[in-house]
C-alpha cells in the first residue's frame, strides 16, 4: 500500500467550485434528490391526485 | 510484461501503470459476458429486422414478440451494463492506479449478475416471460423473470458501491493528484446515474416480483409506466455517461487529443449528474396521467441542460482531437488534421463514428422527439427506434468497440485477431446502423407503428393505407440490419478469437508497426517539442473567431444548420394537423 504523502502547507485551497464539483457523494445526492423530486415525486403526486373517471 | 505472474500487481509496459490483476480479471470476465449478450442480442435483431421488412415477414408473431423481449434485455441491460462494470473496474483501478475494493465482493456481485441475466433468459426463450422489454401490466411474467432481473440490478448496484469505495481508497491513499481525471470523472457519472436507475429499478420490479407470486394486487399502471421509464431511459443515459468518457479516453489513446478546458468538460458531466435521467419523461408525453407543467419541465426545461452537456462534449471531444493534432504539426488548412489522421485504427475510427452518428443522427432526432408537441405525431411511430438505435448502437456499442480494440492488447494481452478485418469493422456496422435508422426514422416519419408484427394488417376488419414509400424505407431499414448484422458479427469474432485463441502479445514496441496492435499504442501520439509556442499561436487572439479549432467550428456550424432545418420540417409537418382549406 503506497503511503500517503504529507499535505504540503504551502499549496494553494481549492477553489470552491472544484471542491463541490469533486465531491461524489454530494453529486450523487443532488443528482438522486433532483430526480426524485422532479420526476419521481411530483409524477407520483400527479397521478395520485387525478381526479376520478366518470363513466357516460 | 515485467512484473512476476504470481504477483497480485503488474506493471503495464505500455502506460506504466500499476494493474492490480484482480481488477484485471473482473475486466475481462465482464466485458466476456457483455460480448456473448451482444451476440444473442444481434441474432435476435437480424430475425427481427428481417420480419418488419414487410416483404420478407419472417417470424411468426408469438416469436417476434418474444425476440424484441430478448433483443431488448440483451442489447439494453445486459450487454451494456455488463460492459460498463468491465469500464467502471478499468477507471477506477487501471486508471487511478488504485487498488480494487474487495475484489472477492465483486467476484459475487459478478456471479450474482451472471445468474439474474441467465434465470431472465430462461424466462424469455421459454416463453415463460412475453412481456416485451417493458413488461407493462397488466401483462404478467413468470416469476423467476422478474427475479433474475432484482438479481441483476442488485449485483450491478453493488459493482457501483464497490466502485466507489475504490474511489475512496484512491483518494486516501493518494495514488493519484488533484481532481479525479476526467476519464474517471465520466466514469463516476456513469455510476451515479446508475444508482439512480437501479433505485428505481427495485421501485419498478420488487412490487411486479410480487404480484406475480400473489402477494399484491397489480401495480398501477401508470405509476409502473413512470418508475419503469425511469428505469428504461436512465439506464441509455448511463450508457451516454460511459460513452462520452470513453470519447474523451479514445481522442487521447488514438491522436493526442487534449482537453480543452476541464472545468467546462466537467460541468458538462454534473449537468449530466443533475438532469439527464428526466428525459425518461419523453415516454410519458401521451399518457394522460400527466400534466402539462410535468411534462414539459421534465422532458424540455431540465432535460435541456443535459441537452446543452451533450453539445459541450459534441464541440470538446472533436475539438480536443484538431487541438491534439495541430500540436502534433497537422496545421494544414481547415480539415488537415481530420485528413492526416489514422483512419486505418478501429479505435479512430470508432470514436470519429460514433461521435457523428450519436450527434447528427442521435441528438438531433432526440430533441426534436422530445418536444411535447412534436411527440404526438412521432408517439410510438419507428422514429423513435430509429432515433435510439443512432445513440445506443451506433453511439454507444460502437464507442464500446473501438474502447475494445485498445483493451485487447492492453488487458487481455492479445492481438486483435482478423486485423484486417477489424480495421474495417468500424465502417460496416455503423454504416449499416444508419441505413437501418434512417430506414426507421422515416418509415415511422409515414406513420409506420414501433413494435408491430405486421402492418399490413392482413386479416383486420379495416384497411390501414400506408404510402407505397414506407416499402423503401423498409427494405433500406432491412439491408443496413444486415450488414450491421455482419458488422455486429465481424466484432464478435474478433473478440472471440483474439480473447480465447488470440496471439499473446508478450511486449508492444514503440515505433513498430505490429500486426493487430492498434497505431495508438505502437506509435502513442506526441505533441511536437515546440507544443507550447504552437499551443499559444494557436490561441492568438488575432485569429478572431476562429480560434484554436476553426474546422471544429466548421462542423458545428453545419450539425447546427441540420438541427435547425430538422425541427423546421417537424414543426412544419406538425402545423398540417391543423391545416384548413
Amino acid at each position: 500500500m503506497p503511503t500517503p504523502d504529507p499535505v504540503d502547507p504551502d499549496a494553494e485551497p481549492v477553489p470552491l467550485g472544484q471542491r463541490l464539483f469533486d465531491n461524489v457523494f454530494l453529486l450523487l445526492a443532488l443528482g438522486m434528490g433532483v430526480m426524485l423530486v422532479v420526476f419521481t415525486g411530483w409524477g407520483l403526486w400527479e397521478i395520485l391526485t387525478l381526479p376520478q373517471g366518470t363513466l357516460p | 510484461m515485467s512484473a512476476v505472474a504470481t504477483s497480485p500487481v503488474r506493471i503495464c509496459d505500455v502506460t506504466g501503470r500499476r494493474i492490480h490483476r484482480s481488477a484485471e480479471q473482473l475486466v475481462k470476465a465482464n466485458a466476456v459476458v457483455a460480448v456473448v449478450a451482444l451476440l444473442v442480442g444481434i441474432i435476435a435483431a437480424l430475425l427481427l429486422v428481417l420480419t418488419r421488412w414487410q416483404a420478407v415477414h419472417l417470424l411468426p408473431p408469438t416469436w417476434y414478440y418474444r425476440l424484441l423481449g430478448v433483443h431488448g434485455m440483451n442489447m439494453l441491460i445486459f450487454f451494456i451494463i455488463f460492459f460498463e462494470m468491465a469500464v467502471l473496474w478499468f477507471a477506477a483501478t487501471v486508471l487511478l492506479n488504485a487498488r480494487p475494493a474487495a475484489p472477492r465482493l465483486g467476484w459475487v456481485n459478478f456471479g450474482v449478475m451472471l445468474l439474474g441475466s441467465l434465470m431472465v433468459e430462461w424466462a424469455q426463450w421459454s416463453g415463460r416471460a412475453d412481456v416485451l422489454y417493458t413488461s407493462y401490466p397488466p401483462l404478467k411474467a413468470h416469476p423467476v423473470f422478474y427475479l433474475g432481473v432484482i438479481l441483476f440490478a442488485v449485483g450491478a448496484l453493488l459493482v457501483t458501491c464497490q466502485f466507489f469505495a475504490t474511489l475512496v481508497i484512491a483518494r486516501r491513499e493518494r495514488t493519484y493528484e488533484g481532481s479525479l481525471p476526467l476519464v474517471v470523472y465520466g466514469a463516476m457519472t456513469a455510476a451515479i446515474i446508475a444508482v439512480i436507475t437501479l433505485v428505481h429499478g427495485a421501485m419498478t420490479y420488487i412490487p411486479t416480483f410480487l404480484w406475480s407470486i400473489g402477494l399484491i394486487a397489480m401495480p398501477d399502471p401508470q405509476v409502473y409506466r413512470m418508475l419503469w421509464w425511469a428505469l428504461g431511459h436512465s439506464a441509455q443515459q448511463i450508457n451516454v455517461a460511459a460513452m462520452v468518457a470513453i470519447w474523451y479516453m479514445l481522442g487521447a489513446l488514438t491522436v493526442g487529443a487534449v482537453v480543452l478546458n476541464e472545468k467546462v468538460s466537467r460541468s458538462a458531466f454534473v449537468l449530466y449528474i443533475l438532469f439527464i435521467s428526466m428525459a425518461s419523461a419523453h415516454h410519458l408525453l401521451v399518457d394522460p396521467g400527466f400534466g402539462p407543467a410535468w411534462k414539459i419541465v421534465n422532458t424540455s426545461y431540465f432535460m435541456y441542460m443535459a441537452v446543452l452537456a451533450s453539445m459541450v462534449h459534441g464541440f470538446t471531444v472533436p475539438a480536443g482531437m484538431e487541438l491534439g493534432m495541430r500540436l502534433r504539426g497537422y496545421t494544414d488548412g481547415l480539415f488537415g488534421w481530420l485528413r492526416r489522421a489514422p483512419w486505418g485504427d478501429p479505435g479512430f475510427s470508432s470514436l470519429v463514428l460514433s461521435v457523428v452518428v450519436f450527434g447528427f443522427v442521435g441528438g438531433i432526432t432526440g430533441v426534436t422527439l422530445g418536444t411535447e408537441q412534436i411527440n404526438i405525431i412521432a408517439h410510438n411511430t419507428m422514429r423513435i427506434p430509429g432515433h435510439f438505435h443512432s445513440t445506443v448502437v451506433s453511439g454507444t456499442a460502437l464507442a464500446f468497440m473501438g474502447a475494445t480494440y485498445y483493451l485487447l492488447p492492453l488487458v487481455f494481452r492479445r492481438r486483435v485477431a482478423f486485423w484486417k478485418l477489424a480495421r474495417i469493422q468500424p465502417y460496416l456496422f455503423s454504416g449499416g446502423m444508419l441505413l437501418l435508422v434512417l430506414g426507421m426514422t422515416f418509415a415511422g416519419s409515414f406513420g409506420v407503428p414501433r413494435r408491430h408484427w405486421d402492418i399490413s394488417f392482413s386479416q383486420a376488419p379495416f384497411d390501414v393505407p400506408f404510402n407505397p414509400a414506407v416499402d423503401i424505407f423498409l427494405a433500406v431499414m432491412g439491408i443496413g440490419g444486415i450488414i450491421a448484422f455482419l458488422g455486429g458479427l465481424s466484432f464478435i469474432l474478433i473478440a472471440v478469437k483474439s480473447v480465447f485463441f488470440g496471439e499473446p502479445l508478450p511486449e508492444i514496441t514503440r515505433g513498430v508497426e505490429m500486426h493487430g496492435v492498434p497505431r495508438g499504442l505502437t506509435h502513442p501520439p506526441v505533441h511536437a517539442p515546440d507544443a507550447d509556442e504552437r499551443n499559444a499561436a494557436l490561441h492568438d487572439p488575432a485569429r478572431g473567431i476562429a480560434g484554436a479549432t476553426p474546422g471544429t467550428l466548421v462542423l458545428v456550424a453545419v450539425f447546427l444548420l441540420a438541427f435547425v432545418v430538422y425541427y423546421f420540417a417537424n414543426w412544419k409537418l406538425l402545423s398540417f394537423l391543423w391545416k384548413i382549406g
